[in-house]
């Protein structure tokens, strides 16, 4: 490596691979990137769910901060977020599992699973809250 | 198939199912393995989490003081970061190159293990302190 680095060669444009600008947006490779971008809010996300734990494992003042930013309307929105991230990233995963089985590939099936997916996240979000909400 | 002529593939290479790199497989399993397993903890663990944030923090100590509840936690924040882990490491590998890419593997590796030993302390200490 060495040798190389102290004795450049010039720099000569290579071939790239195609990559994802080069295409036609289609609801399935819409569908993949999405399921990337929920994955990474949860990633982040886990974080609020330490800081609630930490919270009510130390004392009650620190859990009323928590609780207070998690419970106003900033928090509540983006458990919001946080709750549809989770649905939508679950179905997208059993959507991966039913494809693993060797189901679900051809167009229109693929089609119908992307938007059952899609729909199925918003509505799993808003009745998990609206009875949650009816419930607690 | 094992006398396939436009492979060079061993009938025992076939079997073994490793692929060229030997060890991917094993990640993408656990990746399978562990999606499975979340299904049924997230259900359960929005459920609760619903009805944590309406308690207050005896209600919260209370409920999480349960075996049950102190369990499911305990399953979800592990399993759950094990796979967002699996998965960041693969957004990494696609997008993150040169000596980026080893230090961005190892901050995953270290958050997530900070994170989810932080949610089992939290939870235990609930439990029995």
């Amino acid at each position: 490596m060495a040798a190389t680095d102290a004795a450049p060669t010039p720099a000569r444009s290579r071939p790239l691979s195609p990559h994802l600008s080069v295409y036609r947006l289609t609801l399935t490779m819409a569908m993949s990137i999405i399921h990337r971008i929920t994955g990474a809010a949860l990633y982040v996300g886990v974080l609020l769910l330490a800081w609630f734990l930490i919270a009510a494992s130390m004392d009650a003042a620190a859990f009323g901060i928590a609780s207070g930013f998690l419970n106003s309307i900033l928090g509540r929105l983006i458990l919001f977020g946080f709750t549809w991230a989770l649905f939508h990233h679950m179905l997208g995963g059993i959507r991966h599992i039913v494809w693993d089985a060797g189901y679900g590939m051809d167009a229109p099936q693929r089609e119908w699973l992307a938007w059952a997916t899609l729909i199925g996240g918003i509505v799993l979000s808003i009745l998990t809250w609206a009875i949650g909400l009816a419930v607690y | 198939m094992a006398d396939d002529p436009n492979t060079l593939r061993t009938p025992l290479g076939r079997v073994r199912y490793l692929g060229s790199a030997r060890s991917g497989m094993r990640e993408d399993w656990l990746m399978r393995l562990t999606s499975v397993a979340l299904v049924p903890l997230t259900i359960a663990f929005v459920w609760l989490l619903l009805s944590l944030l309406a308690k207050d923090y005896n209600g919260v100590r209370a409920e999480l003081g349960h075996p049950l509840p102190a369990i499911l936690m305990m399953l979800f924040v592990l399993v759950g970061i094990y796979h967002m882990q699996l998965g960041m490491r693969s957004v990494i590998a696609d997008y993150v190159s040169g000596h980026a890419r080893e230090w961005a593997l190892m901050v995953n590796l270290f958050f997530a293990g900070a994170l989810a030993l932080a949610c089992i302390y939290a939870v235990l200490r609930i439990g029995f302190v």
